[in-house]
């Protein structure tokens, strides 16, 4: 006999065999049926078959015998006895075809009721020796399981602990067979046979499988009697591929009550595993059952009920504790573990005293010590792979997803700063980043002090900076760039300024501690203090804004409060000197405005003096440090602006002297159309307008300050200084611009209070002109109307810049000089301003008779 | 189309981020096709990072705290604009976030405005308070701040008398003012919030109302959605603009 070289011809062998048994069967011809079967068997034999493929002709030989066995079954006593078949069968000529018929009548006979049992199954697995070829035994005995299967349905336990005899039997002998296969072959061919091998896995993992389906709910029978079996050969085998396998199987199918009672032991089985098993992996899967026990068991009742599996002996049932004893056991056993090794444990383990554990810091505390004490023990070998494993460790979704408990953790747990600060920069950047998001986006609000310096300490990373450019020459870069007002991104720096806006506290003297814990900080971040101080001011300006509040709410308490606003103002300012002292040149205009606001927030709270002081700060950067031209043209309107809100610096003639400052400033500035607009703006620091918030209403109102003699007199002289401008366009639209504050005034009261009469505005209208004719001149009479197409408009903008918009994009461009390729239609911009004003005008006649004095 | 406004973000000096319905509700790429910033939205890199995110499309006008250029862009500084114009279907936009216009958010000195650009609607901010109304035929709209950030102007009226439809009044007294009735709504709701206050957390009291506006531009038709988060719930009021 002999077996065919592929595995399609076998396979065909195997058909054509097949067809002739059941031929000699239906004429019930045993004996020549039998030898089919044994042909057919004898391919089985075969050593030229990969793992899959002998995996292939079992299936196809499997089902041919499961039709011998029944032809057995049913023609039993009738025409053969099966105990004399069984007899019959062991006369075949070959180990391999007598074993599979053997068992085939073996499990046949089993069905009949007057079988002797256990002696048939004894005889079976004894026999089964026989074949010590690993992949021919380890499917024998493959087969013996699944024609036995059916027969385990035992009531009594001694029937049911002889079948896990059995079973188990079957299993040792089937791994013994599976690590031969490993050793089996040329050396240089182990790679692939361990592939092979794990294409094999399944034929073992089904005996345990099986062995769980008996032994359902009876835990005494799997602690005593399974168990320390399998695990025993677990430990015994001393083969990579089968200890990771048949754990991971062990944890998997058995219910995860067991594994409660039977922890310390699988938690021992792990350390004695050959050194090559990854144990994060195991240990993660048994986490994973444990976690999954809490999970399926949200009811008090079943937890307890579980629980009651552990054993008394554990004593304290605290699963931490049981795995901590792991944990020590194993950093002193196993020394040789790396950092990427533990590292997955110890995650692992937070994982499991979070669930079921969720409030206890102390389990979390130990852990991160544990892991601290090891990298400090391994000391710097930091690689990316490493890194993302304590990433994963320090911001774990379990810690990070409870707001409440991450912060407890980030206060409470030393270990934790003491790992993340054990970490490369870079990671701990990365990790204060992340947490600083994660209490953002909770607007987590951050009340004491002792809680603020703790994430401050843990985020200590952001304030030092990764490159290290002290004294090269990109220092000067740096410089020149922040020298020009211009803003660097900042996202690190950006997260630390939030990080201002949660610190919450009711008292106000606790927030200003608050906040000046953070400025203190800030502090050592150098010139990125311009990232945070604008913040920090901002709260305080907030703080401000509350004694307001409550000193209105409460008129008792006023007193009081003022005190502490007196005190706010000072931090205030020192915080924007703060800012000076760091970056200076970088950002007067910041300084500026900061200064602006400031002192509008003293003028809201009736402090005069201190709202005072701000202003003449601010002036002092303007006169001293702000030297752009357009920048200086927008501080002092922004001033203007400011001013002209304020009411309560009429004690000591303040407001007079600081808005006379400010229109003097205006009247200085560089170039003519910045004096013209900037002292026609000031006209309204004369011109005080209603302020909805404090009651004021135009013309219920009688108290504002209004002086229109000063305000004429602005606008005369913005007047003369834009009669000066020798640019005609441009001399031509401030007019414009001026007969428009004049209408604006003039809706406001009639001469006698504004001395902005009709006949000052027909005047200017009249110049305006003229002007405009004897510009009309200049018009290029070949492009002249004709070049005025609709396609291409110019606009002169809120500062003198000019405003291109083109019809070939939405949004217009603007340029701060008028560009000489698009000059050709300036000279209609002032014409068609005029013209829409005095459209205005005419317009306002049919509401406001006073407006028909006008001579349009 | 559709035209996004928001103003006066102050991000990261005097807020966090936007509210999370904010950000859920416009951070939809490919919807939007304009963003106009109307100042103080440029300090943030993730702020700046998410409205790139919305469309590319980004108009930017200054505010008193935005830097003289755009941070973003490493070459080519491309400085920030006080002022500037859109056009969209019939209508021309003037964007300016208003601190140098005096005196601040007069109804009159932005009408000056809209007549010196031309245009038909106004877009404006710095005030921190959401406001819509009509003027001489033109559309006046402030966004508010999107963030809720804190604002150094006087402070809403605590004055159980004092109107909340105050706004009415101011441009009411002159010409033919008609504010939107979301502005006023807007307003009242402040006034709400601030009475519910206990006195115990007061932290509220110092934050605006978190808003923006988005406007639909079909031809010669402008609809406003005023979109503002009153106690945590977005409310949405719609105002219709036709260009005569």
């Amino acid at each position: 006999m002999s077996y065919a070289e592929t595995i399609d011809q076998a396979v065909t062998n195997c058909k054509q065999q097949t067809i002739l048994m059941q031929r000699c069967l239906v004429q019930d011809k045993l004996m020549d049926a039998l030898k089919h079967a044994s042909v057919m068997l004898t391919e089985l034999r075969s050593p030229l078959l990969s793992p899959k493929q002998y995996y292939e002709l079992y299936i196809s030989i499997y089902d041919s015998l499961s039709i011998l066995s029944t032809y057995f079954v049913e023609s039993h006593t009738k025409r053969h006895h099966l105990a004399d078949l069984y007899e019959l069968v062991q006369y075949a000529g070959n180990i391999l075809p007598r074993l599979y018929l053997m068992i085939t009548v073996g499990s046949a006979y089993l069905q009949s009721a007057d079988a002797p049992r256990e002696e048939i199954f004894k005889d079976m697995i004894e026999m089964c020796k026989g074949v010590q070829n690993p992949i021919r035994g380890l499917f024998l005995r493959y087969y013996l399981s699944q024609r036995t299967k059916q027969f385990f349905q035992a009531d009594d336990s001694e029937a049911k602990k002889a079948n896990v005899n059995f079973i188990i039997t079957n299993f040792i002998e089937m791994n013994k067979l599976w690590v031969r296969l490993q050793h089996q072959g040329p050396l240089r061919e182990r790679e692939q046979r361990t592939r092979e091998r794990k294409e094999l896995k399944v034929l073992i993992g089904a005996n345990l499988v099986r062995l769980s389906q008996i032994v359902e709910m009876d835990f005494e029978l799997y602690r005593t009697e399974i168990l320390p079996l399998i695990l025993d050969q677990v430990v015994q085998c001393r083969d990579v591929v089968s200890q990771e396998y048949l754990l991971d199987v062990v944890c998997q199918v058995f219910p995860d009550e067991f594994h409660l009672g039977t922890l310390s032991d699988l938690l021992t089985t792990i350390l004695k595993l050959n050194p090559a098993v990854p144990i994060n992996k195991v240990v993660l899967t048994l986490v994973e059952r444990l976690n999954g026990f809490v999970e399926r068991n949200t009811d008090v009742e079943d937890l307890t009920r579980g629980l009651a599996f552990m054993s008394v002996e554990e004593g304290d049932k605290n699963l931490f504790f049981i795995f901590w004893k792991f944990l020590s056991q194993m950093s002193e056993e196993r020394p040789d573990l790396s950092l990427q090794e533990l590292a997955p444990v110890i995650r692992g383990i937070l994982k499991l005293t979070l669930r079921w554990y969720p409030d206890n810091i102390s389990n979390v505390d130990v852990l991160f010590k544990f892991m601290h004490e090891k990298c400090k023990d391994y000391g710097k070998a930091a690689s990316e792979e490493l890194d993302s494993l304590f990433h994963d460790l320090l911001l774990a979704s379990e810690i990070k997803s409870d707001t409440a408990f991450f912060m407890k953790l980030l206060t409470e747990c030393d270990a934790y700063e003491g790992l993340l600060s054990a970490q490369n920069l870079r990671l701990q950047k990365d990790c204060a980043n992340e947490i600083l998001d994660t209490l953002t986006y909770a607007e987590w609000r951050i009340t004491s002090k002792a809680e603020l310096e703790k994430i401050l300490q843990v985020c200590g990373s952001l304030f030092k900076s990764t490159t290290e450019k002290a004294s090269s020459s990109l220092m000067l870069d740096e410089e020149s760039e922040l020298d020009s007002g211009n803003w660097t991104f900042a996202p690190d720096q950006e997260k630390l300024a939030q990080l201002t806006h949660l610190c919450y506290n009711k008292s106000i003297d606790s927030h200003s501690e608050l906040l000046l814990t953070c400025r203190n900080w800030f502090q050592q971040s150098g010139k990125n203090i311009i990232y945070h101080s604008p913040a920090i001011l901002a709260n305080y300006w907030k703080l401000i804004r509350r004694c307001q509040l409550r000193s209105k709410k409460k008129p008792e308490t006023r007193e009081k409060l003022h005190v502490t606003m007196k005190q706010l103002f000072k931090h205030a300012s020192r915080i924007i000197n703060d800012l000076y002292n760091a970056c200076g040149a970088g950002c007067f205009d910041l300084l500026y405005k900061l200064n602006v606001q400031t002192a509008s927030l003293a003028d809201q709270c009736e402090l005069s003096d201190i709202a005072y002081d701000f202003f003449s700060q601010a002036f002092t950067i303007f006169e001293e440090s702000l030297s752009d031209s357009r920048i200086q043209f927008q501080a002092i309107v922004n001033m203007a602006q400011t001013l002209q809100k304020t009411r309560n610096l009429h004690t000591e003639s303040y407001y007079e002297t600081l808005i006379t400052r400010c229109t003097l400033h205006g009247s200085k500035l560089l170039k003519k159309q910045d004096q013209c607009r900037a002292v026609y703006t000031c006209s309204h620091l004369w011109w005080a307008t209603e302020i909805s918030p404090l009651g004021e209403e135009e013309g219920v109102t009688e108290s504002f300050f209004r002086e229109g003699k000063r305000v004429l007199e602005c606008l005369q002289r913005s007047l003369r200084v834009a009669d000066s401008v020798m640019d005609n366009v441009q001399s031509c639209e401030l007019m414009v611009e001026i007969l428009d504050r004049c209408c604006y005034y003039y809706i406001h009261g009639d001469e006698t209070s504004t001395h902005v009469g009709v006949k000052y505005i027909n005047g200017l209208i009249e110049l305006i002109r003229t002007n405009l004719d004897s510009s009309a001149l200049e018009i290029n009479p070949i492009l002249g109307d004709g070049s005025k197409n609709t396609s291409d408009f110019t606009y002169i903008g809120i500062d003198g810049s000019y405003i291109y918009r083109n019809p070939a994009s939405s949004v217009a461009t603007v340029y701060n000089k008028a560009t000489p390729s698009k000059a050709v239609h300036l000279e209609s911009i002032p014409v068609e301003h005029f013209n829409r004003t005095l459209q205005y005008i005419r317009d306002q006649k049919d509401v406001d008779d006073r407006f028909k004095a006008i001579n349009v | 189309m559709l035209l996004l406004a928001l103003s006066d973000a102050h991000i990261p000096e005097r807020a966090i981020d936007l509210p999370h319905k904010f950000k859920k509700l416009i951070g939809v790429p490919n919807k939007i096709e304009q963003v106009v910033l109307l100042g103080n939205c440029t300090k943030s890199y993730s702020f700046v990072k998410f409205v790139e995110h919305i469309s590319s499309n980004i108009v930017v006008v200054r505010g008193e705290f935005d830097s003289k250029s755009l941070p973003s862009t490493k070459n080519a500084r491309e400085e920030i604009p006080l002022s500037t114009i859109i056009k969209q279907g019939n209508f021309t936009i003037g964007c300016c976030n208003g601190y140098t216009v005096v005196p601040k958010s007069d109804p009159l000195a932005l009408l000056t405005l809209a007549r010196q650009l031309d245009v038909d609607i106004i877009l404006w901010g710095g005030t921190h308070n959401v406001e819509a109304y009509t003027l001489e035929g033109k559309f006046f709209i402030n966004p508010g701040t999107c963030t809720g950030a804190f604002s150094t102007d006087w402070p809403p009226s605590q004055d159980p008398e004092a109107e909340p439809d105050k706004k009415t009044d101011e441009t009411g007294s002159f010409a033919d003012a008609e504010p939107a009735s979301a502005a006023a709504a807007a307003a009242a709701a402040v006034d709400e919030t601030n009475e519910a206050e206990t006195e115990s957390d007061d932290e509220a009291d110092t934050q605006s109302v978190s808003s923006f506006c988005l406007l639909d531009i079909q031809g010669s038709t402008c609809t406003l959605y005023i979109y503002t988060l009153v106690e945590g719930e977005v409310k949405v009021d719609k105002v219709v603009y036709n260009k005569s």
